[in-house]
């Protein structure tokens, strides 16, 4: 608790050393992209999304190679975690730092290159239009994205999707789609108390617990090689779970 | 007196010894360090009491039912020590955190010239 008060402390501090600082609001949707040791691949991905016009927040995780400087040189907003913590824990403080600065619609997005910036406003209009409070990602709604994801990925994933639905009560068509987006009373809401992959699951949870509206929007995953060796090996996956049992124990 | 004994006692009068210069805590806490010290001493200074003990509970000797004790005790601490590492990790990401977000980059101090953005007004 001491803990909070403290950031929020800090946070009016320098808002208020700096007035003339004050970020341009007028984008309100804010993608916030975590980033842990990306700098063969954050480049394009920035690159990407600064095509349009959203508000493009990065929490980086610690990265020990160039992912900082790199990220540095773009008009983005650089947020960084001077420990790595993991990927739950960086989306996290990006989430709070643009609820803090006025978003209106929060978008995660993965910086390894696997989404596509163009699939990001069919998951925000359903809540510009107060259709929905969270818009998942999923690849397994359309036959073209679902014939993308490589067989043995494929089987990992509804292994997940089992998972997660035993474990929330919410049966989703994916499970660990790194792409969401949630308007801004939802990501008050919602606290992700996972700092690794976990946190996946526990959106899941939390939607469930609060009672959110939510939908599934079609998105496609591009299975680059960097993607595929960033991403979850089986053996991760057997982790996610022992994290998740373990949630259920310690809370 | 067996020469294990006063080994024995001497190590756990040590424990108590780098616990009350070392670690002072919480009164209670003080209390459970006693009492596990003190039987510790009673049960090396007195073999035949755990033996009799282990008879009256069904287990065969009474180093059995000290071992057997002794393991349910340290998964026990294992666990406590585990319920702190998560709260220290919770207090170490809180930290972190307002950290990242005192010292956000903000885009104009940058050097915008390099990458900007298509349809951005400034």
């Amino acid at each position: 608790m001491g803990l909070l008060l403290v950031s929020g402390i800090i946070s009016t501090w320098s808002l208020e050393l700096h007035p003339t600082r004050g970020l341009n609001m007028s984008r309100s949707t804010f993608i916030v992209i975590p980033t842990h040791n990306e700098e063969g691949v954050i480049r394009s991905t920035l690159e990407s999304l600064l095509t349009f016009d959203y508000t493009i927040v990065v929490v980086d995780d610690g990265s020990k190679d160039h992912t900082w400087e790199i990220v540095s040189t773009y008009p983005v907003i650089a947020l960084r975690h001077p420990v790595n913590l993991g990927q739950g824990a960086a989306l996290q403080t990006g989430m709070i730092f643009a609820l803090q600065h006025g978003a209106q619609v929060i978008v995660h997005f993965d910086a390894d290159g696997q989404h596509r910036a163009e699939d990001i406003q069919s998951l925000v209009d359903p809540i510009e239009g107060d259709l929905a409070d969270v818009v998942l990602g999923s690849r397994f709604l359309r036959k073209e994205d679902t014939r993308a994801v490589p067989p043995l990925k494929r089987f990992i994933l509804r292994g997940a999707v089992l998972v997660n639905g035993l474990l929330t009560g919410l049966w989703l068509s994916d499970a660990h789609n790194g792409m969401r987006a949630f308007s801004a009373a939802a990501a008050r809401r919602i606290r992700l108390r996972e700092n690794g992959y976990a946190h996946a699951t526990e959106i899941i949870a939390e939607i469930r617990r609060l009672r959110l509206r939510y939908v599934e929007r079609p998105t496609h995953v591009i299975y680059s090689s960097y993607a595929v060796s960033k991403g979850q090996s089986l053996w991760n996956s057997l982790n996610i779970l022992i994290d998740l049992l373990l949630r259920k124990v310690f809370r | 007196m067996k020469p294990i004994q006063p080994i024995l006692v001497l190590f756990l009068l040590l424990i108590a010894g780098v616990y009350f210069l070392r670690l002072r805590k919480k009164s209670y806490d003080r209390l459970i360090v006693i009492f596990f010290i003190l039987s510790g001493v009673i049960l090396v200074m007195m073999p035949d009491l755990s033996a009799e003990i282990a008879r009256v509970v069904g287990v065969g000797r009474g180093v059995d039912l000290v071992l057997y004790l002794g393991l349910l005790g340290l998964s026990f601490v294992s666990l406590l020590l585990y319920a702190k590492l998560r709260d220290l990790e919770a207090a170490l990401s809180e930290l972190v955190r307002s950290i990242a977000i005192a010292d956000a980059r903000q885009p104009d101090e940058t050097n915008q010239g390099e990458h900007s953005a298509p349809n951005q007004e400034s």
